[in-house]
């Protein structure tokens, strides 16, 4: 049973594959629509602006937003995410800061409606019709895979967990902040050496298991013949490289493993030998993305395909399932792939979607080596507690796929997933769920909450620790996470000069919110703070490892906020009602992050028809989280690849 | 049909002299024989040069780190006090400037340039660049032919996750200092248990079945990695590039350990004596729990790799810029590093920062006494070294670039006169410095980064 795609997404896609072979579209139309649009903002919106921004949006010290770069009329259409985000920051009031001059109603009507009326670019349509541009713009490389990559490939191959003391070493992250971004991953010979001890390890282990319990091990039981050792490599190359193998580079393997032959090992040995070859080569370390000589934008061929699927869903390797689907050229229609799609999120290797891309958006992937709370003020605090609070975040975004929930429940859930230590930290009663203190906490389960105080990432206890220094809560740092990794906000640092939290009057003001409230006098820092400070302030019920609190040093915890737009909340289950408001922010943001991760590069305005379509699908699907991975996987972009002729 | 494997490819002809490592009895015994014909290093008496980089996040206290007068006789900073006792053996370095920091982010174009001194590349990801090559790998570049390794890239921290979409700069930068090329950062390897099996692990040795599977199996893949390279999108190729230039240096430590027998094997056991003689304790998994005694191994391990001339150039980094580790081990201290060197002027704030830059300056004290307690002839382990120790910037408040706090320990083989505070005047590029160091290891340089000359006060007294 596959759900229906949208219309809008059929149409986008064939207009897109038409355009393809067909001749280009040269006009878009005759009568320019921004004409009118552009002559409503000399006249009326930019002696607003002028007046009210000129101040600190331009020049030099412009925070981002220099009118004099953006503001000439000529330039609005061309910068339409920078205009996008004006608009936002003016819309929430959070534009012009408290303090500064404000807009008068009818300003303020004006500004909006004009921002309301900007005309379609339909980008969408054009894709195709500037085919280099946009897809040199959009280039996925052909990449090493990541250390987690690399880490469960090795892991579904031979069937083992790599030894930690063998760390091959870590990654950083470009693009949309993912590792999956090819820019950002090097090779050093530190890299080498580690491949070289792991498949030395992992292959020898696999020889002396002797048993069917892993490919590998399977395939190197039984070699007698040249012919046998032949077929494993063949087999085994076949799975690790995800594609078929060539006779002329299985003839290479069979030279290395006769070489190990000649020096006196035995066949089987020999073959194992031809086997650590294999995952050292860079035809399993990297993804090799080419066939075609053509050049340009090409569509993958099923088993670059099928790759790219389980790199995204898994984070691992095809497993032999996708590899017949490949073989059979089954992952051509949309309905092929989402079948695919559904069936690889039933299996647990989906759970790669809460580890590797949950951690990562959510800025929890280093949580236990960096989150270090001071252990005389936190003694409860230690490494398991700090590993349940990482896998409470792993299954939280992991399940949310894997059942296929709405994807609001990010945001607010009636339930959380918890073993018994868990819900014992939170206080909650799991016995009817059958979880016992004596249970051992390898058993998760979802448990129902009575309130919504807990439910979605915001409350996680790893992000509040995350967001918390080593000795208190940060309403700041907590605002700022929210406003950046929910909401996709941004908060740029504070201006060189402005002095933090300096004044005399700081000093002896008795609470942090009373010190805050002093700093956002200040319009340079009210700016931010305004947006910041009053979502973390609703957090403060949470202490610095995410317990829930209702008092601290005597004083009983103010989790009230307002917002530069006016809204008041008082505490998290309010906060959240707010942010549930504010959905279509976090839609847009989750959907570029999974986007990202899923291309490996950053986004361009040409992918925002795929976040666009994605939204659509989710309004027409009642929100549920699978439709955005049902668009990606569909989506052109990540059927397709641009190529540059190879050299020569 | 089966081809022959083509054998060492990269090695033969590339008419390059190949060193041997230098042992400190070894060269006594040797310098007693006839030098060999090849002319090579085998048992010159002359101990080489050792340097190491080592870098700690997130600035100083300027007033307790800089000393107040100059010379010889100038009087130690209190955060400099756990060097008191080796105070003839460094150099206090105050005044140099990177000028390329001075625009961009608080830290990460700070951190990347460290060891360039160039501008780093404002990006979230795409054209990663830290301006140029380090001096570390520039120097490795020449000397790392003659030891088992061509340098030693130690950390303790795994690459920091994630960009800052609101600076416009990915988190990288702040996670490497040696730079292979600009655009190219060295992993950095931060287990123990891979650095001492790099170091004296079984895998390398002249004498085991591995270094000859390693070899063909290293030459089956490179031609794998050239097959792939021409079916590559041009603009992919480099990446492909990176593999390949790194299975051959891997190539060169196996055809290190496996030339020249008799020396060699000579070699391994007074480095294995030598090895066993240390009791580092290594946990099972490799990394310690505590980044105390995470950093100690580390230190101890580099000491050990200069001691057995494994490595003649090093760097290491106590911690990923931007570090929020938590110092309240510490008497005194409540909070993490990050948060409180942005001390806004608060005296209990910047007490606790001076007492981090404190424990920071006493492991590189512990370090030096270690390097000192090793002869070298008449010499100490740490006279034939240049070991340059600091951050990527000053205040940590208002991260300066200007006023770099560094220290600079050993006599770099008789080169360098320490015991005084050198103050530079008047914006002095920290490459300065760097050139001065390469120019010591025999480098054919004009400038490096953007030096203008050299700090000649390195020798002068």
């Amino acid at each position: 049973m596959f759900p229906a795609m949208p219309l809008a997404c059929f149409l986008f896609r064939c207009v897109v594959f038409a355009a393809c072979v067909a001749a280009p579209i040269l006009s878009i139309a005759d009568d320019d629509p921004f004409a009118a649009w552009r002559k409503e903002y000399e006249t009326a919106i930019y002696p607003i602006l002028d007046q009210a921004c000129s101040e600190c949006h331009r020049g030099a010290d412009a925070e981002g937003f220099d009118l004099e770069q953006f503001g000439a009329s000529e330039k609005l259409q061309k910068n339409a995410t920078v205009w996008e985000e004006v608009a936002k920051r003016v819309r929430l009031n959070e534009m012009p800061p408290e303090g500064s001059p404000q807009l008068n109603d009818e300003q303020k009507a004006l500004v909006h409606r004009w921002f309301d009326s900007r005309p379609d670019d339909n980008e969408c349509e054009r894709l195709a019709n500037e085919e280099t541009q946009a897809w040199y713009r959009g280039v996925v490389m052909s990449r090493r895979l990541t250390r987690t990559e690399y880490l469960n490939a090795i892991r579904d191959l031979v069937g083992m967990r790599v030894d930690e003391s063998l760390q091959v070493p870590s990654d950083g992250s470009g693009g949309e902040g993912f590792d999956t971004a090819g820019d950002a991953l090097f090779t050093s010979a530190l890299h080498i050496e580690q491949y070289l001890a792991v498949s030395n390890q992992v292959i020898t282990d696999a020889l002396n298991s002797g048993g069917q319990s892993s490919l590998a091990g399977g395939l190197l039981t039984d070699i007698a013949s040249e012919a046998e050792a032949r077929e494993a490599i063949n087999q085994f190359a076949r799975r690790a490289w995800r594609r078929p193998i060539a006779g002329s580079e299985v003839d290479r393997l069979m030279t290395l493993m006769n070489a190990s032959q000649q020096s006196g090992m035995p066949i089987r040995e020999a073959t194992a030998d031809a086997f650590k070859a294999i995952l050292v080569s860079p035809n399993f370390l990297f993804v090799v993305e080419t066939e075609s000589d053509a050049g340009g934008v090409q569509p993958l061929t099923p088993h670059q395909m099928a790759t790219r699927l389980a790199l995204f869903l898994w984070s691992s390797i095809p497993d032999e399932t996708l590899m017949l689907a490949a073989d059979a050229n089954e992952l051509a229609t949309d309905e092929q792939i989402i079948s695919q799609m559904h069936r690889m999120l039933a299996d647990d290797r989906s759970r790669a979607l809460g580890e590797n891309f949950g951690l990562q958006w959510l800025g929890l992937s280093q949580f236990e080596g960096e989150s270090k709370p001071d252990t005389t003020l936190f003694p409860d605090f230690d490494e398991r507690l700090a590993e349940d609070m990482r896998e409470e975040a792993v299954r939280t975004v992991w399940n949310v796929f894997r059942d296929d929930r709405p994807l609001m429940e990010l945001i607010d859930a009636d339930s959380i997933h918890a073993n018994s230590t868990l819900a014992s930290y939170y206080g909650l009663d799991a016995s009817e769920q059958g979880l016992t203190q004596t249970d051992d906490s390898e058993t998760w389960k979802r448990i129902p909450l009575s309130d919504r105080r807990r439910g979605g990432v915001i409350t996680l206890a790893a992000v509040l620790t995350r967001s918390s220094y080593g000795h208190r809560t940060s309403p700041v740092l907590r605002g700022r996470w929210v406003l950046e990794e929910v909401l996709g906000g941004r908060v740029p640092p504070p201006p060189p000069g402005v002095p933090a939290l300096e004044e005399a009057e700081a000093d002896h003001a008795a609470t942090l919110r009373e010190q805050l409230e002093i700093h956002r006098k200040d319009p340079q820092c009210a700016a931010c703070h305004n947006r910041m400070d009053p979502i973390g302030f609703g957090l403060e019920n949470f202490d610095a490892i995410g317990r829930w609190r209702t008092e601290q040093d005597g004083q009983s915890i103010d989790s009230s906020g307002k917002l530069p737009s006016g809204e008041t909340f008082s505490g998290p289950e309010e906060l959240k009602q707010l942010l549930l408001r504010r959905s279509g922010e976090f839609k847009k943001h989750f959907v570029k992050k999974l986007y990202g991760f899923a291309l490996g590069r950053s986004l361009n305005k040409f992918d925002k028809c795929v976040v666009d379509e994605s939204l659509e699908a989710l309004d027409a699907n009642d929100q549920r989280a699978t439709v955005i991975l049902e668009t990606i996987v569909t989506s052109y972009p990540f059927r397709n690849r641009y190529f540059k002729p190879a050299n020569p | 049909m089966q081809k022959p494997i083509p054998r060492r490819r990269f090695l033969r002809g590339s008419g390059v002299l190949l060193g041997l490592p230098w042992m400190a009895s070894m060269a006594e015994t040797m310098a007693a024989a006839k030098p060999d014909a090849s002319g090579s290093q085998n048992g010159d008496p002359q101990p080489p040069l050792r340097t190491a980089f080592l870098y700690f996040p997130n600035g100083v206290w300027e007033k307790d780190w800089v000393p107040e007068s100059e010379g010889t006789d100038y009087e130690l900073s209190p955060s400099l006090e756990p060097l008191a006792d080796l105070k003839d053996d460094f150099l206090v370095l105050s005044g140099l400037d990177k000028k390329h920091s001075h625009g961009g982010d608080g830290h990460y174009a700070k951190t990347a340039n460290y060891l360039t001194g160039m501008p780093v590349a404002k990006t979230t990801g795409k054209d990663i660049s830290s301006g140029g090559i380090s001096i570390d790998q520039l120097i490795a570049a020449k000397v790392g032919n003659q030891t088992p390794l061509p340098s030693l890239e130690l950390g303790i921290d795994p690459v920091i996750s994630g960009i800052d979409s609101n600076v416009g700069y990915t988190r990288l930068y702040g996670s490497h200092i040696s730079w292979q090329s600009p655009t190219r950062p060295i992993a950095k390897a931060i287990n123990p248990r891979v650095v001492y099996e790099r170091l004296f692990g079984k895998r390398m040795k002249t004498s085991t079945p591995e270094a000859k599977s390693y070899q063909n199996l290293l030459d089956y893949v490179l031609e794998d990695a050239r097959l792939v390279r021409g079916k590559l999108s041009r603009d992919d190729q480099f990446k492909m590039d990176e593999y390949l230039d790194s299975v051959r240096e891997v190539e060169k430590r196996i055809e290190f350990a496996t030339r020249d027998q008799s020396h060699r094997e000579r070699y391994e056991a007074e480095r294995d004596r030598i090895a066993s003689g240390h009791a580092l304790e290594i946990p099972e998994t490799g990394t310690p729990g505590d980044f105390r005694q995470h950093i100690d191994l580390m230190l101890d391990m580099m000491v050990l790799a200069f001691q057995t001339d494994s490595t003649r150039v090093a760097t290491f980094m106590f911690a990923n810029d931007v570090s929020g580790r938590s110092f309240s081990f510490l008497d005194g201290v409540h909070g993490g590093h990050h948060e409180l060197s942005h001390h806004e002027n608060k005296e209990e704030k910047i007490a606790q920062y001076q007492l981090i830059n404190r424990w920071h300056t006493a492991q590189f004290a512990r370090m030096l006494r270690k390097m000192k307690a090793v002869k070298e002839g008449e010499s100490t382990l740490l006279d034939n070294s240049m070991i340059m120790f600091g951050s990527s910037f000053s205040d940590g408040n208002r991260h300066d670039p200007d006023n770099l706090p560094l220290l600079l320990a050993g006599r770099g083989g008789g080169t360098i006169q320490p015991g005084r505070h050198i103050a530079a005047k008047g914006q002095v590029p920290v490459c300065n410095l760097y050139l001065s160091m390469a120019k010591r290891y025999g480098l054919d340089l004009e400038r490096f980064g953007d030096s203008e000359a050299e700090l000649t006060e390195l020798a002068d007294v």
